[in-house]
């Protein structure tokens, strides 16, 4: 056994990717046998000195150097959850900070809203 | 065209198309000033190529209901010439699969036999157009995913060079090997396709700075042409069935005056390996950006934004792209790096060269097998991913070295039709498809192969 359910548990984490606990069982014994089949190239003798193959054109063309007009097939409206007065509207700021995304220590209020009482 | 494309719905080959779109296209189509190359001809469109009037959601659940807003150039360069965009079509999820079972939709039925598998990634464009709903669709390959689906479908599949054809609105999956690829009934109407799509877009800095494709008129016969048979594409244990229709392909090559050589491309066997290295490597970094706070679905979590991330991403993606996106950080992660990727890129290039070497030996077009197998049954290979891997043997090669490549039907095995394959040097289409229209004319494709 190559890859350990450490292993995948540990590229789930690196990959974003929520993997069950029932299921790693499972995931370890196929991800084993796709990377011991992948292993094979490692019997290859000739690869020093191979260089990287990049496939399409040597060079890009480059493009005029003017602004073309970009338009969307339909208005940004169209496109956000909520579109008010030429304005995309997101969450408060301080409701994401609250949540923990940036950093350690929940913000209490957002900047611009009145304190609280205290 | 609204008709033929209910009385198919049992493939289950299409994900969103109505009445209503297709009588608007058909009036945009009326109301242009001049007729174009494809005017009025419905194209069927894989679901992973983006369009403004229909979602596009790459067979996945975590794009349910998304809706681009733009086109991808090849959809605006048919519309410009006329074709209709009849529907979208169903697909393996996010292209990663050889049967079309890998969709969140559900799996694609074989048009002849509906235990059977259209092949894949683009089983939905390929049924369609074997069934007679379409005249040409739209694919994309990564690995072969389109002429894998022709040859199991007997129908006619292309892959052009990459950077003949614009990847601007085409989901990325893996960017150094995806192309916008074809399906036609028969060789011409897919390359009429083929030629309306190539060309430089300034959108996409990877297309070559090359006129479109020209379509030519079939040679007379195939004298001063020669054709290379490498041997690693025809082992001892190669399918009767697929060694006897390839056979015949031959023998009628030389009767058209073509001289047959040969050959050997020694990393052929490594292929396999190296593209379930590179290509979900590719695949891991291009999907980072389905997250939940950009694109589709959102999955509810408590936490902060990693967990709205990992839930998102965990019950959006299905089972195949999870573990391609797992392999792929795995041979990217430290400690791994070199042993795997970089190991892959160097077979790559030494997979290249071997092509290099027999083109520049004298060899005009390369012919094997497009599949090992004819269309194999519903099930067979989804238990075991190396196996359902290994349908693309022939194939992946000429993603690996950014060749052109082909399918036509050549004939059928107990009914179910059997591909044989044309490879060709960089930008050399125009050639392989008037030998391969040659080929067509001289073969009976229906025809039941004895081996």
């Amino acid at each position: 056994m190559s890859v350990s359910a450490k292993d995948v548990a540990r590229v789930a984490r690196l990959a974003e990717l929520a993997v069950d606990d029932t299921e790693l069982p499972a995931l370890t014994a196929q991800m084993d046998r796709i990377v011991s089949f992948v292993a094979q190239l490692g019997a290859l003798q000739d690869l020093d000195g191979a260089g990287t193959f990049l496939a399409g054109p040597e060079r890009s063309p480059l493009r005029a150097d003017v602004v073309n007009p970009a338009p969307l097939a339909r208005p940004p409206a169209a496109i956000a959850p909520e579109f008010v007065d030429g304005f995309f509207v997101v969450p408060r700021l301080g409701a994401m900070e609250g949540s923990g995304a940036f950093g350690r220590r929940p913000l209490r209020w957002a900047r611009g809203s009145p304190r609280p009482a205290a | 065209m609204g008709a033929r494309l209910a009385a198919a719905s049992g493939l289950n080959a299409t994900l969103a198309w109505s009445g209503e779109a297709l009588a608007a296209e058909a009036a945009r189509a009326d109301a242009m000033p001049a007729r174009g190359a494809l005017h009025g001809v419905p194209v069927a469109v894989k679901d992973n190529i983006v369009t403004v009037e229909q979602p596009s959601t790459c067979g996945s659940r975590i794009l349910a209901g998304y809706v681009s807003p733009f086109n991808a150039t090849v959809v605006e360069r048919l519309r410009g010439a006329g074709a209709l965009i009849a529907c979208k079509t169903n697909l393996d999820e996010f292209a990663m699969g050889s049967s079309t079972e890998h969709s969140a939709y559900g799996r694609v039925l074989h048009p002849l036999d509906p235990e059977r598998v259209p092949g894949g990634s683009s089983g939905g464009s390929a049924a369609l157009v074997a069934a007679g709903v379409v005249p040409a669709a739209l694919g994309s390959e990564t690995g072969g995913s389109v002429r894998q689906p022709a040859s199991f479908c007997g129908i006619v599949g292309i892959k052009p060079t990459y950077g003949r054809v614009s990847r601007y609105g085409l989901v990325a999956f893996g960017s150094s090997l995806d192309c916008v690829s074809v399906f036609g009934r028969t060789v011409s109407d897919a390359e009429g396709v083929l030629a309306v799509i190539s060309g430089l877009d300034p959108l996409d800095p990877t297309t070559a700075d090359r006129p479109p494709l020209e379509p030519q008129s079939p040679p007379a016969s195939l004298a001063g042409t020669t054709i290379g048979i490498p041997r690693e594409y025809f082992p001892a244990d190669l399918h009767s069935g697929v060694k006897a229709a390839c056979d015949s392909v031959i023998a009628t090559m030389k009767e058209l005056g073509a001289k047959v050589v040969d050959l050997s491309l020694p990393h052929a066997g490594y292929a396999v390996p190296t593209y379930y290295i590179i290509a979900p490597a590719e695949a891991a970094a291009n999907l980072a950006r389905f997250d939940g706070a950009r694109y589709g679905a959102r999955q509810p979590a408590d936490g902060d934004v990693r967990a709205l991330y990992r839930a998102t991403r965990g019950k959006g993606f299905g089972a195949e792209v999870r573990r391609r996106i797992l392999v792929g950080t795995y041979v990217l992660s430290a400690g791994y790096h070199d042993a795997y990727y970089n190991r892959a890129q160097a077979a790559r290039a030494r997979i290249a060269e071997d092509f290099t070497r027999a083109f520049a030996s004298g060899v005009s077009y390369l012919f094997t097998p497009t599949t090992p197998t004819p269309a194999f049954k519903a099930g067979e290979k989804t238990d075991d991913p190396v196996a359902m891997y290994l349908a693309d043997i022939f194939v992946c090669s000429a993603n690996l070295a950014g060749l052109p490549a082909l399918s036509i039907p050549i004939g059928r095995f107990e009914g179910l039709p059997v591909g044989g394959q044309l490879m060709a040097p960089p930008f050399a289409e125009a050639g392989m498809l008037a030998a391969a229209a040659l080929l067509e004319r001289h073969l009976d494709s229906t025809r039941e192969v004895s081996p």
